[in-house]
This record gives C-alpha cells, structure tokens and sequence, in this order.
C-alpha cells in the first residue's frame, strides 16, 4: 500500500493517563474510501484513539498522520479534512437545525449557497427537515443523534469519525442511521468505533478489535469469524435423548460441551464432525429431526481471541 | 470571520434561554430599581451636631450650603455639648470643624493639594444609619472641598453642581456590585460548553483558540454593555446626577465589565464542571465586592486591608466613575484611577485568554 492511497495511518500511537495506558502502541493503516470499524468493550481505547486522531488528545508517544498530515504537526490541516460526530450528543441546543448546521458549515468554510443546499440534503436525507427550524432543545433523543451525526458531514470531509454512532438508539433509528452510513461507504474515508456486533458486522469492510488498548485481531468479518470455525457448535433437534446418550458423545474427547438446552443439543469444541455426529445418533436409534451448524458471530470472536464477552 | 459566527451562536444562545436572559437583564433592572426605591427619595434628615471650631467664611459656608442640605444641623459652642446629645440620642453624630479648615479648603481651590481632615463622633448603636451618615458627610465634604474652579467666597461658595443625595454617592458602587455578577456569569457560559463537550466538538473544527475565546468575549461584552446602560438609566431615574462626562463613567464600567469577563475566564479555565465553577465564581466575586468599597466605605478599614483593597480595580472603578458622576472630575485628576483599572483590565484579560487557551490543549 502507498502512502497515498491510505486515510489514517497510525505509528506506534499510544496515549497514557497516569498509570493507565489506554491507547498502547497502536498501528493501523485504514484505505482512502474504507469503513473501518473499532471493535470493543467499554473503556477498550476507541474514544482514546479517535480523539488523538482528531487532534483533541495529543499521543503521549507515538503519532499518526491523516490524509497524509501528521496530527501533531499540523493539527489544523488535519482539522480542515475531517468530520467528527462525537460519542456524547453535543448540540447547541437553543438554535435549529439549520443553525447547528450552519454553524459548523461557516467555520469549516462552506460558502453560503453550499451550505444552504448540503444542509437541506442531509437533513432531508435523515428526515429532520419537517422540523429544522425548531430549537434543537425540543427534540427526541434520536432526533438530536441523527443531527448530532450529519454535523459532522456539513463541511464535506475526506475523513469520518463516528464515536459510537448508534449508542442510546432504539432498533428504528439505528437501522436509519446505518441505512445512511451505507449509503456513504466508498464514498468517504469512515472510521467508527462501536461495541455492538451487529454494527460493526452490517456496516464495516474491516474490523479492529481494541481491548486493553491494543489492536487484538484485524480484518473482515468473515475473515475473523473464519479465524475461529474451527471452533463451531452444532445443534440438534431430536426425540428420546437419554443422559447415557448425551455422555456418549462426551467421550469422544473432541467436543468439550454438550448440553441439552430447551429441548435442543448443542455440542461444542474443535473441528465439529456433523456427520460423525448424526451418524452416531442414528445408531443409537435416535430420530433426528434437525441438525445444523452454527455459524460463529463476532462475540465468538472476541470471546476467543480476549477470553471475556463483549456486554451491549 | 470565524469567530463572528461563533459569537452569534453564544448571543443566540444566550437571547433565546429565558432563564439566562432573566438573569442578566433582570438582575440588573431590578437590583438598580430595588436600590433606586429604597434610596432615590429624599434621605431621612439625621441630625447633625457642628462644632465650627473654624469660623471661617468657608466653614459657614460649609455647615449651612453643604451639610445642612442633607442634615438637620444643631450648632454647638463646644464638643463636650454636642458629646453630651450624642450619648443621650439627641444626635446621631457631631463633626468637629477645626481650625484652618477654611484656608485648607481654599488653598485646594487655588490648585495646591492639602488634607482635609474633620473630626466626627457618631452613634455607632444603629449601624446602618452611622454609616450612612459617614458616607454622607464624606460625599458632601469631597465635593464641597474639591471644588476645581477657584471661586471668590462672596459669590456662591456653594458651587456644588448638584445637591448630593445617597444615590449620587452609593449608585457607582452598586453598578460595580452588579458587574461583578459578570464573573459567575461569564464563567459558567465557557464552562458549560467544557462540561457537555461542545468546547471538544468546536475543537476538531478548523477554529483557532483565540477566535473561540473572541467569540465568547463577544456575547459576553454586549452583555456588559447593555448590563451598563440598564444600571446608569435607572439610576439616572431615581436621580442619580450625571455631573460630569456621562461617556467617560461608561467606559469605565466597561472596563470594569472586562476585568470581569476576564476572571470569569480564569475561573472556566481552573475548573471543569459547572458545579465547581459556581462556587468558586462566587467566593471570588463576593469578598471583591466587600473590598471595592461598594458595601462599607473602604476608608473604614483597617489600613493593610484598604492596601489590599486598593489592589483591585473595582475600589479604583468606584472612585473614580463616582469622581466623574457627582463631581464632575475631569479625566486628567483621576488619571492614576483610571490607568490603574485600564493596565489591570489589559493584565486580567489577557491572563484569561492565556489560561482558557491552554486550558484547551490537552
């Protein structure tokens, strides 16, 4: 990869509080155009990493560049590049939409007639446009999340950096607010943080996962749940399962967990023979009525790669 | 220009939270009108002993055009008389006018500088009133003895340009009192943009520091002003006289007004949260106001505390706008004053912007 072809470049970017390292000696290198999405539990780094690479944090040690400017030398350059919608829903809560919106657009340099019509647009796109001119103080809490989002995308930015976009949302707001960053993927450069799986697996082209402050795996999705499909679970429907049954399969050493949950077997462990499996079932003259493989989700991802679940 | 925009924020902001705008044109209105109610009439005639040691043409002068327009004058022959009244309540206070108060008084019409000094005895059981016949008998005094223009003593000795009442004396310090309220204010605009991360938000914005800083200072000065227009009307209605150059009173509580906004930026600078802020906003802003002479006449302490006092800008503020409103100084007599509050104004200020700058990085 060429220096030019990359967004966001980080070199061994750590920041400390006191004793704590929050941010360790991080390296990453996000594409022109890419959604890249940090994964990770609360307190894992995300916002610590984010706001170094805005400019708001500086590095204890280490430093990072974005679109080719470095964050410490020359912040403002940098500042001129980005869109930032931060973790905590920051508005001006007297002003309207447009005002808030205006606001960021005049001071990042947006010509009036641009403004005008971005402002529309955007608004418009996340369905705030109805109620624009209504102080902001009079919202729902989706309503200002929604804004709190497009802020960030009136000065048109190379680079997005969305905290947490979806945090406090219900299921209806967030499926907008995903619809629209879809809809932004290729076009800009997209760095969002988040501790929900399903986000960061509908949305990203790749995938950190932070933890303790270090990039613990890196990839798509597919390639960190294909990481771990050696480790899958099986589950199995099926009539007269008797204790002595269910203990036969523990025997055969491979599948460290089987349990019987609601009426269904799941066993567990590595390399998981379906066959082998319903066969032996069979034989004992047990009717199988279904039988599947589960496919690992992240949160199997990152409970093996950090040994701890990731709580929503 | 960034820093425009930012400041319209800060005044719309500002202008559309009734609460806030309430309280800052509210304050003002009402204190002054409670202030003006309680003290614009006419001020109860406290009697007054005189014992005119001097018997000068000037001292009776003094005692029947200056002191008996505010009091109701009982002349003694002696100070153990008038002492006498005074412990059995006849009286609530006497002054002794000495001998050579006349030539005094007149060499300063003649542009040599002399200290005047009269000996009062008072009543000190009722307080209020005791201090408020000291102020009284001080206001009088100054400016009758400060009176710029030589003047023969058989025309009007009396060239008092207005008859002093309390107001006259006391409104300079209430107008001060009421920008000191600026320091809370001030800093719990800039720290309530720390506290809900709007500063954080603004700063991964190409916005530079020193435009954000103006942006408050812009919202936060036409505050001040229009603080300042409010407080001098009203008091203008209840008949505070305007002897000298109304402009340059104003700029003088402007300038106050700054020293303000200033503190109140060191303070947001110091703190993190609105409620650390407040609390410190007013344990500053509350004992400035007690040595600024607005309450009880800085003459009255002790002297290391009235250096103390002197150290800040607002005794200097109150002297020298009450100086230009009641006796109609000119510019050039109170010019250490108003340097003094002027460089003081520029230090604070700066020290602010400075500390509320670095406060920013982090």
């Amino acid at each position: 990869m060429t220096e030019e072809s990359l967004a966001i470049q980080t070199f061994a970017l750590t920041r400390k509080f006191n004793d704590l390292t929050a941010v360790d000696s991080v390296d990453l290198a996000i594409k022109r155009g890419e959604l890249f999405s940090l994964l990770g539990p609360n307190g894992a780094g995300k916002t610590t990493t984010i706001n170094m690479l805005c400019c708001l944090l500086r590095p204890t040690s280490g430093t990072a560049s974005v679109m080719g400017y470095d964050i410490i030398k020359e912040p403002f350059r940098v500042k001129e590049r980005i869109g930032v919608s931060p973790q905590e829903t920051v508005l001006s809560e007297r002003l309207n939409s447009w005002e808030n919106l205006s606001l960021i657009g005049k001071i990042s340099g947006v010509g009036s007639v641009e403004l005008r019509r971005r402002s529309e647009e955007l608004l418009e796109i996340v369905g705030l446009l109805p109620r624009a001119k209504d102080q902001v103080a009079k919202f729902s809490g989706g309503m200002k999340r929604r804004l709190n989002l497009i802020m960030a995308l009136v000065p048109d930015p190379d680079v997005l950096f969305l905290d947490e976009p979806s945090l406090g949302l219900d299921p209806q707001s967030r499926r907008a607010i995903w619809e629209y960053i879809e809809r932004l993927k290729g076009k800009k450069t997209i760095l969002l943080t988040t501790h929900y799986m399903d986000e960061a697996d509908f949305l990203s082209d790749r995938i950190g996962i932070i933890d303790g402050g270090k990039i613990v795996a890196l990839g798509t999705s597919d390639e960190l749940k294909r990481g771990i499909s050696d480790r899958g679970a099986m589950i199995i429907l099926a009539d007269n399962l008797s204790p002595q049954i269910i203990e036969g399969l523990r025997i055969k050493g491979r599948y460290t967990q089987v349990d019987e949950v609601s009426g269904h077997l799941r066993v567990s462990g590595k390399d998981i023979d379906f066959r082998e499996i319903v066969d032996y079932l069979h034989s004992k003259g047990i009717v199988v009525r279904s039988a599947a493989l589960e496919q690992p989700t992240l949160e199997d991802v990152f409970l093996h790669i950090t040994g701890k679940a990731l709580r929503e | 220009m960034r820093f425009l925009e930012f400041g319209k924020r800060n005044l719309k902001e500002t202008w559309r939270d009734p609460a806030s705008l309430a309280f800052l044109l509210g304050f003002p209105l009402i204190f002054m009108l409670l202030f003006g109610l309680a003290f614009g009439g006419n001020i109860p005639e406290y009697k007054l002993g005189v014992v005119d040691q001097d018997r000068s043409q000037i001292s009776q002068a003094f005692v029947s055009e200056a002191l008996d327009k505010a009091f109701e004058v009982k002349p003694y022959d002696n100070a153990g008389k008038a002492l006498d009244d005074l412990e059995v309540g006849n009286i609530k206070a006497y002054i002794i006018i000495p001998q050579g108060f006349g030539e005094k008084v007149f060499r300063d019409w003649q542009g040599q500088s002399e200290n005047i000094s009269l000996d009062i005895k008072y009543d000190e059981s009722d307080i209020v009133v005791a201090e408020q016949v000291l102020s009284i008998i001080d206001a009088i005094t100054r400016a009758f003895a400060r009176i710029e223009v030589p003047i023969t003593l058989n025309a009007s000795p009396l060239n008092l340009k207005a008859e002093i009442t309390y107001i006259d004396f006391a409104a300079p310090g209430i107008i001060v009192f009421g920008l000191l309220i600026l320091i809370p204010t001030a800093a719990r605009m800039m720290v309530r943009d720390k506290e809900l991360g709007f500063l954080a938000r603004m700063l991964t914005t190409p916005i530079r520091p020193a435009e954000f800083i103006s942006g408050y200072s812009l919202c936060l000065f036409a505050v001040a002003v229009v603080q300042i227009v409010i407080f001098m009307l009203v008091a203008r209605l209840f008949g505070m006289d305007i002897v000298g150059n109304a402009g340059w009173a104003f700029l003088i509580f402007v300038l106050t007004g700054l020293s303000c906004i200033g503190i109140g930026m060191i303070i947001a600078s110091l703190t993190k949260t609105e409620n650390q802020a407040e609390p410190l906003s007013w344990l500053i802003s509350m004992p400035l106001a007690m040595l600024s002479g607005a309450w009880f006449s800085i003459d009255l302490m002790p002297s290391w505390l009235r250096s103390f006092a002197h150290a800040f800008p607002f005794s200097h503020a109150i002297e020298a706008s009450r100086d230009i409103l009641i006796r109609g100084t000119s510019l050039g007599t109170i010019t250490t004053d108003f340097l003094f509050l002027g460089i003081w104004t520029a230090i604070i200020f700066a020290a602010g912007t400075i500390l509320f700058r670095r406060s920013m990085a982090s």
